[in-house]
C-alpha cells in the first residue's frame, strides 16, 4: 500500500521517519492484578505524542477482557505490561484470547519486570519486545512501528 | 499501625475496591472503634510514599499527603470525635528520595504545616497533639537495576535524609530492589545501613540538627509556600475527594511522572550507571527464587480452613456485616471482627462490601 512518509517526534528529541497510510491503533493494558500504572500512563502519553491512537484499558482487566477489547477496538497492536511475575500466564492468555476470537493479525508487545529467561518463551507466543525498566520510550515506539511496518 | 489510608490509593497506588464515600465510612468506623477500644493504636498511616513513587515531585508528595491528613481530621471531627484526642493517632508515611536537602526540608515543612493548621484552625493547645509523627521508606523508584551496588549508596543517603528530617521510624530498601524480592543478604545490608547510622554517626543524638542552616531554612519556607498553593487549589475544587473524582490529583501525578521520564531520557537528570557512567557488560545478579510450592501450600491451607470452620457462623457474620454496611450510622468494625473470628476469608468480607457499595472505576485522565 502506498502511503505518506511522515516524521514522528520521539521523546528523547530524535525524529523517526515512517511511512504509513493510517494511524496505528494500540491498546495498552495491564492484564490481571497489577495496579502499578506509572509506566503505562507514561507510555500512553508517549505513544499518543508519537502519532498513534491509544486506547488504555483502565485497571484490572482480565486477560479475556483485554482480548475482547482488542477485537472491539479493532487495534493493530496490544501492548501488555506487568511487574508482578504473572507475565508467563497472563500475556499468553491474552494472545490465546485474541486467537480464539478469530484474529491472527494483531501484534503483541510486552514490557515490565520480565526476566531474560522468560523472553524466548513469550516470543514463541508472538509477544515481542518485553522491555524492562530503563528502556527508552524511543526504543519502544521504534519497535512497535517497525513491527507494524513489517506486518504491512 | 495499620496503613488504612484509602485516599492515596485513588491518587497513586490504585488499590481500592469501593467508591470513596464507602471506604471513608469504613475508615470512620475504624477511627471511632479505635478511639474507644484501642486508644494507643495508630489506626492510620497517611501516606505520601506511594504518591511519590507514582511520579509526584517532593512538593506534591508533601501537599497531597497533608491534604489527605486534613481530610481524615475532618472525617473524625464530623463523626463526633474530639480532635485533640484522635489527632495524635494520625501517623504519616513519607518517601525519602535522592535530593538530600529537598527531602530534609520536606519533612520539616510537613511538621510545621501540620502543627500550624492544628493550632490555628482546630485550636489544639496540647503540644503533644501538634506533633506530626512519621515513618519513612527510602525510595524504591530511585534504585536502578544497572550496577545494583550503587543502590547501597543511594539508600544510605536517603536514610540519612530521613533521620536528619526527624523520622520516627525507617525502612531501608535492599540493593536488589529493581531486580526482585530481596535476598536474605540484601535485606541484612539494608538493616545494617540503619544500624550504622544509628550507632556510629551521632546523627540521632540531636533534634533537628540542620535547623538554622540558611539553606535548609530557606528551602523549608519554599516548600511550605508551594505546598500551601496546592492545598488551596485542592480546597477550591471542593477537597481531596472531589479532586479525586475529577482526576485532578491523579493527573498531577501522571504529568509529573512523564516530565521526570523525559528529563532522564534527554539526559537533563543524570542517573549514575543508568544514563551516564554506564557499564557495557552488565551481568545478572543472584536473586531470590520463590518456591512454586508456596502457592499450592496456601491454597491447601485455605481449603482446609474452609472445611473445618463453622459455615453457619461465617454466613451469619457476613449477613450481619451486610446489614450494618447498609446502615450508615452503624459501626461496621464490630461485625468485621465477628466475621474475622468466624474465619470468614478476606475475599468473603470484601465481597460483602462489593454487594452493598459496588466497585469504583477511576476517571480517565489521558
Amino acid at each position: 500500500m502506498a502511503g505518506a512518509i511522515h516524521s514522528v517526534d520521539l521523546p528523547g528529541g530524535q525524529k523517526l521517519s515512517i511511512s504509513s497510510t493510517k494511524k496505528v491503533r494500540i491498546l495498552v493494558a495491564k492484564p490481571g492484578l497489577d495496579g502499578h500504572d506509572r509506566g503505562v500512563l507514561i507510555l500512553c502519553r508517549a505513544l499518543r505524542d508519537a502519532g498513534m491512537e491509544v486506547i488504555y484499558s483502565g485497571l484490572l482487566p482480565t486477560p479475556e477482557e483485554v482480548a475482547q477489547m482488542a477485537i472491539d477496538e479493532d487495534v493493530d497492536v496490544v501492548a501488555l505490561s506487568l511487574l508482578n511475575g504473572a507475565h508467563l500466564t497472563a500475556f499468553p492468555q491474552v494472545a490465546q484470547g485474541i486467537r480464539n476470537r478469530g484474529d491472527n493479525n494483531i501484534i503483541l508487545v510486552g514490557g515490565g519486570i520480565i526476566p531474560e529467561e522468560d523472553k524466548p518463551l513469550l516470543e514463541k507466543q508472538g509477544i515481542s519486545g518485553n522491555f524492562g525498566p530503563g528502556t527508552s520510550l524511543a526504543t519502544i515506539i521504534d519497535h512497535i512501528l517497525t513491527r507494524v511496518k513489517d506486518r504491512g | 499501625t495499620v496503613q488504612t489510608d484509602i485516599l492515596k490509593e485513588y491518587i497513586a497506588q490504585k488499590e481500592w475496591v469501593y467508591p470513596p464515600e464507602a471506604h471513608m465510612r469504613i475508615i470512620r468506623d475504624l477511627m471511632i472503634f479505635c478511639t474507644k477500644e484501642m486508644p494507643k493504636w495508630n489506626f492510620i498511616s497517611i501516606s505520601g510514599y506511594h504518591i511519590r513513587e507514582a511520579g509526584a515531585n517532593a512538593v506534591q508528595e508533601l501537599a497531597f499527603t497533608l491534604a489527605d491528613g486534613f481530610t481524615y481530621l475532618e472525617l473524625g471531627k464530623e463523626a463526633g470525635l474530639d480532635v485533640s484526642k484522635f489527632a495524635p493517632r494520625l501517623s504519616f508515611f513519607f518517601n525519602s528520595c535522592m535530593n538530600f536537602f529537598e527531602e530534609v526540608a520536606k519533612f520539616r515543612a510537613a511538621r510545621r504545616i501540620w502543627a500550624t493548621v492544628l493550632k490555628e484552625k482546630y485550636g489544639i493547645k496540647d503540644e503533644r497533639a501538634l506533633l506530626l509523627r512519621f515513618h519513612t521508606q527510602t525510595s524504591g523508584a530511585s534504585l536502578m537495576w544497572q550496577q545494583p551496588l550503587n543502590n547501597l549508596v543511594r539508600t544510605s543517603i536517603e536514610a540519612l535524609a530521613a533521620v536528619l528530617g526527624g523520622t520516627q521510624s525507617l525502612h531501608t530498601n535492599s540493593y536488589d530492589e529493581a531486580w526482585a524480592l530481596p535476598t536474605e543478604q540484601a535485606v541484612k545490608i539494608a538493616l545494617r545501613t540503619q544500624q550504622i547510622i544509628a550507632e556510629e554517626t551521632g546523627t540521632t543524638d540531636t533534634v533537628d540538627p540542620l535547623g538554622g542552616s540558611y539553606y535548609v531554612e530557606w528551602l523549608t519556607d519554599e516548600m511550605e509556600e508551594r505546598a500551601y498553593v496546592y492545598l488551596e487549589k485542592i480546597e477550591s475544587q471542593g477537597g481531596v475527594i472531589e479532586a479525586i473524582k475529577k482526576g485532578y490529583l491523579q493527573k498531577e501525578v501522571a504529568d509529573a511522572a512523564y516530565r521526570a521520564q523525559q528529563r532522564v531520557e534527554n539526559g537533563k537528570d543524570v542517573v549514575v550507571g543508568a544514563n551516564e557512567y554506564v557499564d557495557q557488560d552488565e551481568r545478572p545478579i543472584d536473586t531470590l527464587k520463590i518456591d512454586a510450592a508456596a502457592q499450592k501450600l496456601q491454597i491447601e491451607r485455605l481449603r482446609k480452613l474452609k472445611e473445618e470452620r463453622d459455615i453457619t457462623k461465617v454466613r451469619d457474620s457476613l449477613r450481619r456485616l451486610k446489614a450494618v454496611y447498609k446502615d450508615d450510622a452503624g459501626n461496621s468494625m464490630y461485625e468485621i471482627l465477628r466475621a474475622v473470628k468466624a474465619y470468614a476469608t478476606l475475599q468473603e468480607i470484601v465481597d460483602t462490601g462489593r454487594e452493598v457499595f459496588g466497585e469504583w472505576r477511576e476517571p480517565s485522565i489521558l
